[in-house]
């Protein structure tokens, strides 16, 4: 009998060469599969079991797992773009051009780009009321919730600095708007304005500055603070499940048929 | 037994499998479970496979989208020339929205602050940990509050003649306002629904409905000169 | 009883046959697309327009060149040789490790300042213009097609290497 792909990948996993890699051997048991997470280093973030219920669609939406698809979509989108842009004016908007125009499949990799970009914004919204409607923010991860909001900045910051790199009418006065209500802090304001565009108005400097933020700062700020959502996750008990709160936070009405037994 | 009970008590039903226990939770606090008998699956390989298997869904439906549409490339950028509309991202409509009504320092510097600050706090806000519903209780001492607070809000927003955030807001109230008109022995399940809501939902949902309108306002109902456009008429 | 069991059983095959299926749909389609991926990310990684300076680069007027003279263009790395047979070009590219080469007058040979290639600028018995005197370079100095446009002016090709001495390396005026 032909050997399906799943022995094939038994077979591999046996090898000496990804067991020195993995730390992990072949295996279906329930250890064998615990270790499979906690042994590697990416995984180990998570936990190695999850409550059943949790892997039902309603549960989550799975809205957190998209978002980091849409990450890894964005890195593996955003590095290629990096090779044929260079962050000067007015190269950049001709660069920009020739991923559009000359450069094979560039119009496809910057479409992908920022569709992605926006998806990913509309997700971070949409997996923040979505945790708050399950009311899963509630002690011990309350501060799981924080760092989701400063996730959620550092989305609306990516996404904002990488408006400006085309560089094209349309960068240029949204981020011309944008960071003129910087300057509207009060005291301090024109300080930050200066600091952010590296000058007084949206120019080199600004472009510069913002592609080094887009490319470097705040990608590895969000991998930090992914990397500590992830891990708080399993630190704090999972995935939140309903059931595992007190009755009286489940709803009201059960609360109180709970209630009348006990006084009756 | 005069004071009230300050704890909650509930009985675990399921007898036949193990032995009866009663929990007692103090008030004001949140009842965390330590051990529990639920029903797991080993996140490898079923949880991974179903992770890998959403990320690829979403991504063939964004490369569809990015082969269908191509991303917007305007001209060279000319700081002597401001387009008109000159609009933000899409998220960002909403408070282009405000600004369109406030001076900066409050629709771009006090109002996301004040956002993100509540944001951040929500979880520490240990008002109601039991999430009853806003009027179960004390309910005259709460309307009254719910009054003073929604009154204001109300003729703030029409003295500036901010509709897009009046609106939303007049409704979200309209349905508190039933909220506080129904039990969980109303006859209907949509107010016994609304009569269960806490006040945290209410104020997200108000919070979401409006950064709805307002972006979706900005989006597509404003032309030159930030002027009231209709989507669907050129102009 | 036993019916039953049997019903069982192929329905149980049937599972894993449709299991097997779509296991051999998903992992076939996601080979085609990393096969997809891999080339188009081969051809994205190639770019199609170049900005760069153009190989064919324009001398000057060969009156420019006094007999016997060497004359290096740094900017386009090559020299210009007006010998007794007629004008030729030089690469100036060492082909040890791609340093620029210099010309030494005192010597009358062209040496490579970075790791002491010598090469030979005039024939000199069975040595050509171009070949090694001594060094670690591994090649002679290859000679680049020279020749006149219609306005009198010398024009080099860097990206076409000629065969040395050959009648047509040489512009005779």
């Amino acid at each position: 009998m032909a050997k399906t792909a799943d022995q094939y990948f038994d077979d591999l996993r046996e090898t000496r060469v990804w067991r020195s890699i993995f730390r992990s051997g072949t295996g279906s048991s329930t250890l064998r599969r615990a270790l499979a997470i906690q042994q590697n280093v990416f995984l180990h973030l998570f936990s190695t079991k999850v409550r059943t219920r949790m892997l039902s669609f309603s549960a989550t939406w799975y809205l957190g797992t998209l978002t980091l698809g849409t990450f890894f979509i964005l890195v593996a989108t955003g590095i290629p773009l990096m090779l044929y842009y260079h962050p000067s004016v007015p190269q950049a908007y001709h660069d920009t051009k020739d991923l559009q125009f000359v450069v094979s499949s560039g119009l496809f990799l910057r479409n992908l780009h920022r569709w992605s970009a926006h998806a990913m914004v509309f997700l971070v919204f949409a997996h923040m009321f979505k945790v708050f409607y399950r009311g899963a923010y509630r002690t011990p991860r309350e501060f799981n919730w924080v760092i989701g909001v400063i996730l959620l900045l550092i989305t609306l910051l990516l996404s904002y600095t990488g408006y400006l790199l085309p560089w094209d009418q349309l960068a240029y006065w949204a981020i011309t708007v944008g960071s003129n209500i910087a300057s509207a802090v009060p005291l301090i304001g024109d300080k930050i304005h200066f600091l952010l565009l590296g000058g007084s108005s949206v120019n080199a400097n600004a472009l510069l500055r913002f592609y080094v933020l887009h490319c470097m700062i705040l990608p590895l700020a969000a991998i930090f603070f992914v990397a500590i959502h992830f891990w708080r996750i399993r630190k704090d008990g999972g995935l939140y499940a309903h059931s595992s709160e007190p009755a009286a936070v489940r709803s009201r009405s059960r609360a109180k048929k709970k209630e009348a037994t006990i006084n009756g | 037994m005069a004071e009230a009970k300050d704890f909650v008590a509930a009985i675990d039903s399921n007898a036949k499998k193990s032995p009866r226990r009663i929990v007692f939770i103090t008030r004001r606090t949140s009842a965390q479970v330590k051990a529990e008998t639920e029903d797991q699956t080993q996140s490898f390989p079923e949880v991974l496979f179903r992770a890998a298997v959403a990320i690829q869904l979403l991504a063939i439906a964004l490369v569809w989208i990015s082969l269908l549409f191509n991303a917007p490339l305007e001209g060279l950028a000319d700081p002597s020339h401001t387009p008109n509309p000159a609009k933000a991202p899409w998220y960002f409509l909403g408070l282009q929205e405000m600004l369109h009504y406030f001076p900066p320092v409050v629709a771009g510097v006090l109002a996301p602050g004040l956002v993100v600050m509540a944001l951040i706090v929500i979880p520490y806000f240990k008002v109601n940990i039991e999430a009853e519903g806003l009027f179960t209780k004390d309910r005259l001492r709460r309307l009254r509050v719910f009054y003073a607070v929604t009154a204001p809000l109300v003729i703030f927003l029409g003295w500036f003649h901010v509709i897009v955030a009046l609106v939303p807001t007049l409704i979200v109230a309209g349905l508190m306002l039933l909220a506080s008109q129904s039990s969980a022995q109303s006859s209907s399940a949509f107010r016994r629904y609304l009569a269960a809501r806490p006040l945290s939902y209410w104020v997200m949902t108000w919070f979401l409905f409006e950064l709805m309108v307002v972006t979706a306002t900005g989006t597509f109902f404003r032309g030159p000169g930030w002027s009231w456009v209709w989507p669907w008429k050129p102009y | 009883m036993a019916n039953e069991h049997e019903e069982n059983s192929s329905e149980t095959a049937r599972d894993l046959n449709r299991r097997r299926f779509f296991a051999r749909l998903g992992l076939g389609s996601l080979s085609i697309a990393a096969v997809g991926t891999a080339a188009f990310a081969f051809q994205y990684l190639q770019p199609n327009v170049l900005y760069e300076p153009s190989p064919i680069v324009n001398q000057g007027k060969p009156d420019r060149y006094p007999l016997d003279s060497v004359t290096l263009d740094v900017g386009a790395g090559i020299y210009i040789i007006h010998s007794e047979e007629g004008f030729f070009s030089l690469s100036a590219v060492c082909t040890h490790l791609g340093c620029l080469t210099a010309w030494k007058q005192e010597l009358g040979i062209i040496a490579c300042p970075c790791h002491g290639s010598k090469f030979f600028v005039h024939a000199d018995g069975a040595h050509k213009p171009g070949d090694k005197i001594e060094g670690p370079a591994p090649r002679p100095l290859p000679w680049k097609r020279i020749w006149l446009n219609d306005d009198g002016d010398l024009l080099v090709d860097r990206s076409t290497d000629v065969p040395p001495l050959a009648r047509d390396s040489f512009v005779r005026i």
